[in-house]
């Protein structure tokens, strides 16, 4: 299947290092201590952070440090097909993992000992790019809810598809099977927090190429949005 | 769940009380309605309401399927209600299925009328394509985004709202002489769309009962504070679809039977309310 057009066009008319539109909305969730929604394209996910609050469960309360717990969840209608899965299947129990290791690297935890800190995500359309939209969504709803951070995480993703690097995969491009990365930056610092590449045969000179698309794709995030 | 403290259940006790509650409201008067439709573009209809910080979605999907041997002219209508964890830090994992459980059943038992599927708020048999062989089966998913009491009402009105936005798809039978086995050929159109009858769809009005009186579209914190409380779906005639209680304590049937009057009362208003509501938002998803 053709990807990407002779006059350089993707399928949905995009440029190969072009993102789709981005739209984000604070305070969704009006009961959340801090909820964000956030649009790439068709893909659409709203998040809500609640906490820091006192430990639900005191074995895993940490003295030195929050507990930062995360859950992420699709909803029945997000994909094309309807679907009746339960919650936790693999897929959501190792994206729940991602995101927290994401969002624990960039939350100050350090100052907020003995208390905790819950990120729920929910996927309301599917269209690719869920991770990092997700991700985006937890970092704007962690701010809303006045939490310290070191920075805000952004994050892309990026394939090679007919020899060219894309930026901001869609369904139909992530479901080619090539190779794809995903990235979160902390932009302030400069410094990569999330990195995960699918599939293998790729040159080192293609993922920098990806990784210069992301770098840019991740400073107009933070332009937006700031 | 909500934690108050005993004076903050005494005020809302005795506001309910004097007819005035915490957010200024009266006994019977619901909280502002939004609708917005064709919020889920890959579903053939769907809608978001919001009634305070109480917000969901619900969406309606259409698919081929054959109808049930008993029943052969009527289609399949399922409602599955999910509770996002989003709407409250319980829900993770599968804290929330209790609920989600409740709410499913309590819709079905209002929207969807008897086992024959007589009294449903959809006409079944206007889903058949073929007799005895194809008929959509409607796939209605409900999703709590946020929750802040009176989730019944809202994910009624919510489902109302997204099967007026659902368009079915035209079906064309090939004519081909197939076998009484073989399953008929079809064509399914992607620019025509057929639009439901949704006039019959009843609205869900819950009456909470706090202390001596009882009220409508309560918050969670009214909610926390309930003895128990009453469902009733109306429709536009003015019927009672289904009826429901929830909370443990009982009830006195001369209450339940004036629960039933003052919420076809109070059904009437919400219709209208949500009908202008429901009209406006498609106006405004066909001008963008």
């Amino acid at each position: 299947m053709e990807f990407v057009s002779p006059e350089g066009l993707r399928l949905d008319g995009r440029r190969p290092t072009e993102m789709r539109q981005i739209r984000a909305e604070l305070g969704a969730v009006a009961k959340a201590d801090g909820s964000a929604v956030f649009e790439m394209g068709n893909t659409k996910v709203v998040a809500a952070v609640y906490g820091p609050r006192e430990v639900q469960n005191r074995s895993q309360q940490l003295s030195d440090q929050a507990l930062v717990r995360c859950e992420y969840s699709m909803a029945n209608f997000s994909t094309g097909d309807r679907m009746r899965k339960p919650k936790g299947d693999r897929r959501s129990t190792e994206i729940s993992l991602v995101i927290r290791q994401t969002m624990e690297a960039c939350i100050m935890t350090h100052l907020m000992p003995r208390s905790q800190i819950d990120i729920f995500v929910q996927v309301l359309q599917a269209d690719g790019g869920t991770r990092s939209a997700c991700i985006n969504a937890a970092t704007l709803a962690l701010a809303d809810a006045g939490i310290p951070m070191h920075d805000l995480v952004t994050s892309c993703s990026a394939g090679y598809l007919n020899s060219t690097p894309l930026l901001d995969l869609n369904y139909v491009e992530d479901s080619a099977r090539g190779p794809d990365v995903t990235v979160g930056i902390l932009p302030k610092l400069d410094k990569v927090t999330l990195l995960q590449r699918i599939s293998c045969r790729l040159c080192m000179t293609d993922t920098t190429g990806e990784y210069k698309g992301i770098r840019i794709s991740t400073r107009w995030i933070n332009y937006n949005e700031g | 769940m909500v934690g108050l403290s005993l004076g903050e259940k005494h005020f809302i006790q005795g506001g309910i009380a004097q007819d005035l509650r915490s957010d200024g409201r009266k006994r019977l008067t619901y909280r502002p309605i939004y609708v917005e439709t064709g919020v889920i573009p890959q579903a053939n209809g769907s809608a978001r309401v919001r009634m305070g910080g109480t917000n969901v979605i619900a969406t309606v999907k259409a698919e081929l399927g054959r109808p049930s041997q008993l029943q052969p002219d009527k289609g399949k209508v399922s409602i599955h209600i999910d509770c996002s964890s989003t709407a409250e830090p319980v829900f993770e994992g599968r804290g929330h299925e209790e609920l989600s459980t409740e709410l499913s059943v309590s819709l079905q038992r209002s929207l969807l009328g008897g086992k024959s599927g007589s009294g449903a708020g959809i006409d079944l048999s206007s889903l058949v394509v073929v007799e005895g062989k194809i008929c959509w089966d409607l796939y209605i998913d409900g999703l709590v985004v946020c929750s802040d009491g009176n989730l019944l009402d809202a994910l009624g009105a919510a489902i109302k709202a997204a099967l007026s936005n659902t368009g079915i798809p035209r079906v064309q039978v090939a004519s081909s002489a197939s076998g009484d086995e073989d399953q008929p050929e079809v064509d399914i159109s992607d620019e025509e769309f057929l639009q439901f009858d949704t006039s019959g769809v009843p609205v869900i009005v819950t009456l909470t009962k706090v202390g001596k009186h009882y009220i409508a579209d309560a918050t969670a914190e009214e909610e926390s504070q309930m003895s128990s409380a009453v469902s009733i779906s109306v429709n536009r005639k003015g019927h009672i679809c289904g009826l429901t209680k929830r909370g443990g304590a009982g009830l006195d049937p001369s209450i339940i039977l004036d629960m039933i009057s003052v919420a076809k009362h109070v059904s009437e208003k919400l219709m209208n309310k949500l009908d202008s509501e429901i009209a406006a938002a498609e106006a405004s998803e066909d001008e963008s």
